[in-house]
């Protein structure tokens, strides 16, 4: 780096300022080599594995035998026959955007309330961060003692409206998803409602004070002023709850394993348990789908939210 | 304009509103706690507190007489927790480090390069956050590379898993950095490694807050990947509950599982709890910008 | 710097060519290290139970449910033999758990796995294990139990420590005796009209446990004994039979059936394991179809008096009272080959050790019927627990144990029970899936 030093003490007179001469400064200023540990840790502890893993959906590996060939596309023929595929897609669909839907509009109520930096709110702040500490195990594992029929949830509704409240929570085949994506939201809300406390923070007093003077109500000033300034906020927010429960499945697994009937199987538990049969070509196969899906679906709702934000700021 | 403004603050109709909304809001604010947190954490609490016999069904009663203490020191044994936790710490700690570190250097060469190769280096550099990580051949590749079992291994593991976090994150921050604190390192002679460490890095407190706390938690809780690099070899807090929860045909210790989560939840908890003013103005600037 | 630029692009292709390479070279099993040897083919060789093992570490891998049961042999081997031998819990799902971490070309010395030669194939027993051949114990089995189970293809892979578990009927004494009934049915149609008689008099005759579905498929299984005995698996294990054909369709249609007229618990969709024993326990239900682990949910919660006093136990299938064996995880270990010898000819030492001396230790500690000749079954083991493994002999084996594939029946009939698939769905779907298995493995006609 020697070199580079004398060529910034020669570079001291004004030079004009041409293209080529600024990427060359940048080039100089701004190494190449500083890209390569991180280049070289992701290509090696996660391009190659993932790329590995993506041709052999091109193959027949499995637990029963230990060669392996190629068999081109069978495995994607045979994938898209079968009906589970696109249930399952529609199924964690489905629960991504409840789960970005329920996270945010816990997050943003949770900011709103808890905004002001007294000592209950600073209380109250760490005390919903609590979830998000926890792992996915235990969160699925108090919620599947709360929501059984005889659990905590309905002893509570039964003391609360005096008659015998006994109803089967995680057992409804049409309404269980919507409950698992709230428990999901539950666990995460303590960190939505942190970012949107940050965003609340950036808005500039000023603002706020103009529209106290003006007279605006608190609704009015949310609504005109605080909202779309927020924007950054829910890019983030709704890019990391849509990413997350399309990729995790922990708290689906440890609640309700799929059931009832399968009207709450995510993709990934589907994966999971081809993968636990033996058939590992087959959940890589599925694997890329659930890429794909993931690709065509999270990319442009984040492109589109962060030009909103450009618009708005 | 402020002395209009507090005039018009003090007026009689808006201060009975003000003292209105400071009486309702912690109400509602504990309100929320209790409700929404109050019912899971006290079953967690109760049950932590109870017998095998009383915890075989979790539920909201009080136990009959409380052994949370019996609980915590059967589980710090049969769980080998101090190995456990420094099992975890020694693991969390350098991938945490050596993630945000390399990646903040990446980061900040990608924010300011903005040739067309850059912008493909960057589409790959943040592709992480969308693929999943695939368990099987990581570890056949650490297998060749003799890495399997190690936390060498496993820290790798991790940075490659959270390096496009970290990138995605700081990358947008840099931008923020006036490019004339740069240059005016680079006036006094500073070569690129310096003008880095002793210029950028500092002023990337904020984003690394925010990028630090979402990795810490996802390293601290991961039972998945641990177990397959990992398992059997090295003890972590999330993998030793398998120690402590048996199963008869289904997990039948639920209060000895309940006190480990509790135990294995406080390090961060507290964490948070002391940091809690410096990361939220934290992640400020970070996340949001 | 150009230079530097294409340097690193070209690192960068040479890297993802060397993958392509890789892979195109059609390797072989990425999981399995230097080139497979298989099992031996001279009989293995079988240490003496006392031989000195200072400073061999063993590993064995168990499942939640058995990590605690190789204590009682653990620490005998232990103090015999010197060595030191670890237990390490793959959590649930034990299964997949386990052969993902074998993909990823981890190996224990010692593992617990269902003994049935489909799970054997599952785990590539031929690449994997070691043979189990000419093992000293063998002999020692009582009845068929040599036979039945823990071969593939002629060779041994799996030492069975404790008796298989058997489909059947438990059912509550006292129910019985309150409503009149003197003695068990004699075949499915008097068990039906029994269960007729009970209804009448406001008994629910079976409870089933729809929400944690595993024990669902035992009402199909039970009633292809007879079938199982003439071939049924074989045809099916070559596509010359299939799920949706009539006598598995047909069984799964009266499984149905039985569940519309009312002859199961009213709460069948939300019912649980726990909520299963309670029932029986408590006498709100007479009979429950299901295998080895429900008596032992019932022995955590009642006394071998009490379950003596009021808990009986009889096979069923069509013509009379023949058992299914199905035998389960905890039921059989297997061992490893790791390719050190001096650690495989320990593992077989420690097999020889548990079926051995360490073996009436081993049923006293874990009140379990003993399957050795010579060792008694300790007088704590309740009635019910000895007429199960009494009927092994007589007993037909189950789907796990004849069929080269396992597919998710119960999974399929738990959907069943919940209303998101018909019958023929359900045929269907596991046909579906035991084909793919099926072709997977390489099986004919497939």
């Amino acid at each position: 780096m020697t070199q580079l030093t004398t060529q910034s003490a020669v570079r001291a007179p004004a030079r004009p300022a041409s293209v080529a001469n600024r990427r060359t400064r940048q080039r100089q200023d701004h190494p190449s080599w500083f890209l390569f540990p991180a280049l070289i840790v992701l290509l090696v502890f996660f391009f190659l594995p993932t790329l590995y893993n993506f041709f052999y959906a091109f193959t027949n590996w499995s637990s029963f035998h230990s060669s392996i060939s190629f068999v081109g596309l069978s495995n994607f023929k045979a994938l898209v026959h079968d009906g589970s595929l696109l249930k399952d897609l529609r199924i964690t669909l489905i629960y991504a955007v409840l789960v970005a839907i329920f996270q945010n509009l816990f997050g943003l109520v949770l900011a709103l309330v808890l905004e002001r930096d007294t000592a209950i709110n600073r209380f109250a702040r760490v005390a919903f961060f609590v979830p998000v500490v926890m792992s996915a195990l235990a969160v699925g594992y108090i919620f599947q003692a709360l929501l059984k029929p005889q659990g905590g949830l309905n002893h509570l509704l039964s003391f609360v409206s005096g008659h015998d409240v006994h109803v089967a929570w995680l057992g409804n085949t049409t309404w269980t998803i919507l409950v698992v994506a709230i428990i999901h939201a539950w666990k995460w809300m303590g960190l939505s409602m942190l970012i949107y406390l940050a965003g609340l923070k950036t808005i500039s007093e000023d603002v706020l004070e103009a529209a106290r003077i003006d007279g605006a109500g608190w609704w009015t000033t949310f609504r005109e002023i605080r909202f779309p300034l927020l924007a950054p906020a829910i890019t983030f927010n709704v890019a990391t709850a849509l990413l997350g429960s399309m990729n995790g499945f922990d708290i689906v697994q440890a609640t309700t394993a799929g059931g009832p009937g399968g009207t709450t199987e995510l993709l990934n538990i589907f994966i999971f348990r081809t993968f636990g049969q033996g058939l590992f070509a087959q959940a890589t196969t599925m694997s890329l789908a659930l890429f794909a899906m993931v690709a065509v679906l999270a990319f442009p709702v984040i492109g589109i939210l962060r030009r909103r934000e450009a618009v708005l700021s | 304009m402020s002395s209009a403004a507090s005039t018009f603050a003090s007026a009689p109709h808006v201060r009975r509103r003000r003292s209105a909304v400071r009486f309702v809001q912690p109400a509602v604010a504990l309100g929320l706690v209790a409700l929404v947190l109050g019912v899971p954490f006290w079953l967690v609490v109760v049950t932590a507190g109870k017998t095998q016999a009383e915890a075989f069904n979790p539920n909201l009663s009080l136990p009959s007489h409380w052994q949370l203490w019996q609980n915590i020191s059967t589980v710090f044994h049969q769980g080998r927790m101090t190995v456990a936790f420094f099992g975890s710490l020694f693991i969390m700690v350098p991938a945490v480090a050596g993630v945000l570190i390399i990646g903040a250097m990446a980061s900040w060469v990608l924010a300011r390069r903005t040739s067309r190769t850059m912008a493909l280096v960057y589409a790959l550099a943040i592709s992480g956050l969308v693929l999943p990580p695939a368990v099987v051949t990581i570890v056949l590749l650490l297998r060749q590379l003799g890495l399997a079992g190690t936390g060498v291994g496993m820290v790798g593991v991790y940075m490659g898993m959270y390096m496009s976090t970290v990138i995605f994150f700081v990358t947008g921050f840099v931008r923020t950095i006036p490019v004339e604190l740069e240059e005016a390192a680079r006036m006094d002679g500073a070569g690129p490694a310096r003008v880095f460490f002793r210029v950028i890095l500092p002023l990337l407190g904020p984003t690394l807050a925010t990028a630090t706390i979402l990795i810490c938690l996802y390293i601290w809780n991961d039972v998945f990947y641990a177990l397959f690099v990992i398992g059997g070899r090295i003890d972590t807090l999330p993998l030793n509950l398998y120690q402590v929860a048996s199963a008869g045909l289904y997990l039948n210790n639920w209060h000895l599982i309940f006190t480990y989560i509790i135990l294995m939840s406080l390090p961060l908890l507290i964490t948070f709890a002391v940091l809690q003013r410096r990361i939220i103005s934290g992640i400020t600037s970070g996340a949001v910008k | 710097m150009k230079v530097a630029r294409s340097k690193f692009a070209a690192i960068a292709a040479a890297g993802v060519m060397a993958l392509v390479g890789s892979v195109l070279t059609g390797c072989s099993d990425p999981g399995s290290g230097s080139a497979n040897t298989g099992s031996d083919s001279k009989p293995a060789a079988w240490p003496a139970q006392d031989t000195k093992l200072d400073g061999v570490k063993l590993t064995i891998w168990a499942a939640q449910n058995s990590n605690k049961t190789p204590a009682s042999v653990i620490s005998g081997f232990e103090k015999l033999t010197g060595a030191t031998v670890n237990v390490v819990t793959i959590p649930d799902p034990y299964e997949q758990g386990v052969q993902t971490k074998v993909a990823t070309g981890d190996k224990p010395d010692l593992a617990f796995w269902q003994p049935t030669a489909s799970e054997l194939t599952a785990l590539n027993a031929k690449n994997n294990l070691i043979s189990l051949d000419g093992a000293p114990w063998v002999a020692n089995y009582t009845g068929k139990l040599a036979d039945m189970t823990g071969s593939l293809d002629g060779t041994r892979y799996a030492a069975l420590v404790t008796t298989p578990a058997v489909i059947g009927v438990y059912y509550n004494k006292e129910v019985f005796q309150k409503n009149g009934i003197t003695s068990t049915p004699k075949n499915w149609s008097d068990f039906l009209t029994l269960a007729q008689q009970l209804k009448a008099k406001g008994v629910d005759p079976f409870y089933e446990m729809g929400a944690d579905k595993w024990a669902t498929q035992w009402w199909v299984q039970a009633q292809l004994a007879d079938d199982a005995k003439n071939g049924l698996w074989d045809r099916v294990n070559t596509n010359k039979e299939k799920f949706t054909d009539p006598t598995i369709q047909g069984a799964i249609n009266t499984y149905k059936k039985l569940i519309d007229q009312g002859l199961f618990n009213s709460d069948i969709k939300t019912a649980n394991f726990a909520d299963q024993g309670e029932a029986l326990l408590s006498g709100k239900t007479a009979m429950v179809m299901q295998v080895n682990s429900f008596f032992n949910e019932l022995q955590a919660s009642a006394s071998t008096a009490e379950l003596n006093k009021k808990i009986g136990f009889f096979p069923i299938s069509p013509s009379g009272n023949v058992g299914t064996y199905i035998p389960d995880q905890s039921n059989a270990l297997v061992a490893f080959n790791t390719g050190d010898s001096k650690r495989e000819a320990a593992a077989r030492q420690f097999l020889s050790y548990w079926l051995g001396d360490g073996y009436q230790d081993f049923v006293n500690a874990q009140s379990t019927v003993s399957l050795l000749k010579g060792v008694q079954t300790p007088s704590s083991v309740p009635q019910a627990l000895q007429d199960v493994a009494a009927s092994l002999d007589t007993s037909v084996g189950s789907m796990q144990a004849l069929a080269v594939a396992n597919p998710d029946l119960y999974l399929n009939l738990a959907d069943m029970i919940q209303g998101t698939k018909t019958p023929q769905q359900v045929a269907q779907a596991t046909q579906n899936q035991f084909a793919q298995l099926a072709q997977a493995q390489g099986a004919s006609g497939f």
